[in-house]
């Protein structure tokens, strides 16, 4: 126990790094672009120049970059910042989008899960079939594909073709326990806004999953293949094991390289969020992100771009926690 | 030491042959193998590597590796009296002979072992799917008794160790454990100690020898150590390209040996039966197996090779009581 403390703190430490780098090159970016926010955010072309003014000394505008990144870091940690369109705390406006698009991406990875790791065991139980076929081309389909225009197809079939689904509103639960509309209906106990939510999430979440699918099936399959033709496979038919139990083996091995993948994953899902949800419109805080880069609302791209990477070293983190739990020769 | 006096067979190879399907072409491993290996009787396989010792071993449990195939042949095994062709039955029934009557210990451990369970817990399994013990605490209490049985320091605390965790005589030790687990009537022992260093080595064989002598076992081994042979067996077979070129009681073998493989082979390592000075190196190397030697498989390195013997495969000939040859020097 001592060892996996020491093994937090450690981690804890490289967060801060990873999270600086990532803030930095997000606000470098945002201010090498030659805009005039402050006269934006005032109002355009019209604004008042008493408004600009007192923007331009809100914000720091006219300070050198590591001046300005000094105060805007300050303000994130305090949450003192303030969203220069909606007049709310930049972390809490995006902290409240949050719940959505982890549901959402908890939609992809129950996809991933769900249907990427039993294609993959089925594809290398029945290698060279046609079904082994179908898994190595959704990995090249699903990586070449881009989400925005498979989302639109999807949308053009199933919703406006077929009418299965359902692309407006958030059905929320009545109570509000986690924030996130799902987990509360589950917890409530409220099933039909859990069939509507499901309703609403299943073609994004499966839309951005897609490409990971066949990603997760294809490392499935090698690395069960592997496993199964290992030395200690063939040493367990050689003991009479039987055959469920020569599975198990199998199939918990290969699936260690997998959890590695499926947080790295994560990561992705959610970089590949604002795109899904625009396209389904889904009011999540990828939705936000791109709003805020039409309206130059910095200060709320930043923060995002915060939240994401804090949830995204969060996750390699649990990832490395249940690499140790799974293979007893990962220590801390 | 000419072996035990009740001479009944536990198993029969009667003229097997196994290929191996490869990309480059048919390897011809295994062809005209016959041999018998009787109750309580330690039975030994020399030969060079590649040369089917293994690939033989594996065949008496029908467990030959893939792309390797029985292509013809007999194994029968006297299951309690009654004769049975191990290679007709169904794979349920030999999952229930391998690891329970017919049961192996490989040659590298560390390969063998799932890395990912215990070694009790893979010593309990093997017996859980054979039914020989009640529940997992039964298996338990018998797996620490089998560790303390190979000689393993703190058997208690081992059983809770992974396989990485060990040593490689230890993992060895544990591997020899699951072969006794379920007392099996043949133990195939291929190679049990090439991968561990010499003190260990004679260790464990000293081990096997007292684990055979105190549980009536009947032992096949395997090896390419003529030391080791003269040390563990009752009769050896010496195995060149696929063939069983002699077969005789193990005194017989170093004081008189017929053929020009097993004399060559004799004087290319320190025999502990005579004095030799110098050691010779048989010219040539093995032949490739997918277009072997016509006729005798040696000819081509055999220093007494005639033209019968490039013409036509000499027979296994009984020269003296228990003492078979296959070569045209002795066929007459």
């Amino acid at each position: 126990m001592a060892d996996i403390k020491r093994f937090l703190a450690r981690r804890a430490l490289t967060f801060i790094p990873t999270l600086i780098g990532v803030t930095f090159l997000a606000y470098i970016i945002a201010f090498a672009i030659p805009a005039n926010p402050a006269q934006a955010w005032a109002g355009g072309i019209k604004a008042n120049p008493e408004v600009v003014a007192r923007i331009i000394r809100e914000y720091h505008l006219n300070d050198p970059w590591y001046v300005q990144y000094y105060y805007f870091m300050k303000g994130i940690l305090t949450n003192s910042i303030i969203d220069p369109r909606w007049g709310y705390p930049v972390m809490t406006y995006m902290l409240s989008r949050f719940p959505i698009t982890f549901q959402l991406t908890l939609f992809a990875l129950f996809f991933l899960i769900v249907l990427g790791i039993p294609l993959g065991i089925i594809s290398a139980l029945k290698k060279d079939s046609w079904i082994d076929a179908l898994v190595r081309t959704w990995a090249l389909v699903g990586v070449s594909v881009p989400i925005f225009w498979l989302g639109y197809i999807f949308i053009y079939i199933f919703f406006y073709q077929l009418g299965w689904i359902n692309i407006a509103g958030i059905p929320y639960p009545k109570v509000h326990i986690t924030g996130v509309p799902i987990i509360d209906a589950l917890l409530s106990g409220e099933w039909n806004i859990v069939l509507e939510n499901i309703k609403r999430f299943i073609l994004p979440g499966f839309t951005l999953g897609f490409a990971g699918i066949g990603v997760i099936a294809r490392l499935v399959r090698n690395s069960f293949l592997e496993a199964i033709s290992s030395d200690y496979i063939y040493f367990a038919r050689m003991r009479g094991l039987k055959y469920r139990r020569i599975m198990t083996h199998a199939l918990r091995n290969a699936l260690v390289p997998v959890v590695t993948v499926l947080g790295l994953q994560f990561g992705g899902l959610l970089g590949g969020a604002p795109i899904t949800e625009t396209v389904f419109s889904i009011p999540g805080m990828g939705r936000a992100m791109v709003d805020a880069i039409f309206s130059m609302d910095f200060p709320l791209l930043i923060a995002g771009t915060f939240l994401v990477a804090i949830i995204y070293v969060i996750t390699n983190l649990i990832v490395d926690i249940l690499y140790a739990v799974i293979d007893p020769r990962v220590r801390f | 030491m000419s072996g035990p006096q009740l001479r009944e067979p536990l198993i029969e190879v009667k003229d097997l042959y196994v290929y191996f399907y490869t990309y480059a072409g048919i390897v011809k491993a295994i062809e005209d193998m016959t041999f018998t290996i009787y109750k309580g009787e330690k039975f030994c396989m020399v030969g060079e590597t590649g040369c089917g010792k293994s690939v033989t071993s594996r065949a008496l449990a029908n467990i030959v590796p893939s792309p390797g195939r029985i292509v013809k042949g007999k194994v029968i095994y006297y299951r309690d009296g009654n004769p049975v062709n191990i290679l007709e039955l169904s794979e349920e029934q030999l999952r229930e002979i391998r690891g329970k009557e017919i049961a192996y210990i490989v040659q590298d451990p560390s390969s063998a072992l799932d890395p990912l369970y215990t070694i009790g817990y893979q010593i309990v399994e093997t017996m859980i799917d054979h039914y020989t013990v009640k529940d997992w605490k039964e298996g338990y209490k018998r797996a620490v008794e089998l560790l303390r049985e190979v000689l393993m320091p703190d058997p208690e605390q081992r059983i809770r160790n992974y396989p990485h965790e060990l040593s490689g005589g230890q993992r060895q030790r544990a591997v020899i454990s699951i072969g006794l687990s379920n007392m099996p009537r043949l133990l195939i022992a291929d190679e049990p100690t090439s991968s561990l260093d010499v003190t260990v080595q004679a260790q464990l064989l000293e081990l096997l020898r007292r684990l055979v002598r105190e549980h009536g076992l009947t032992l096949f081994l395997i090896t390419h150590d003529m030391g080791v042979v003269a040390e563990m067996c009752d009769r050896v077979a010496v195995l060149y390209a696929g063939n069983i070129v002699e077969l005789a009681p193990v005194d017989e073998i170093f004081k008189n040996p017929k053929h020009p493989y097993t004399m060559g082979l004799l004087r290319a390592v320190p025999n502990p039966q005579a004095d030799i000075e110098k050691l010779e190196p048989i010219p040539g190397t093995i032949p490739n197996l997918i277009y072997p030697p016509p006729g005798c498989r040696f000819h081509p390195r055999c220093p007494f090779a005639r033209d019968a013997c490039k013409r036509e495969k000499p027979p296994l000939v009984e020269v003296s009581p228990g003492h078979y040859v296959r070569c045209w020097l002795h066929a007459e």
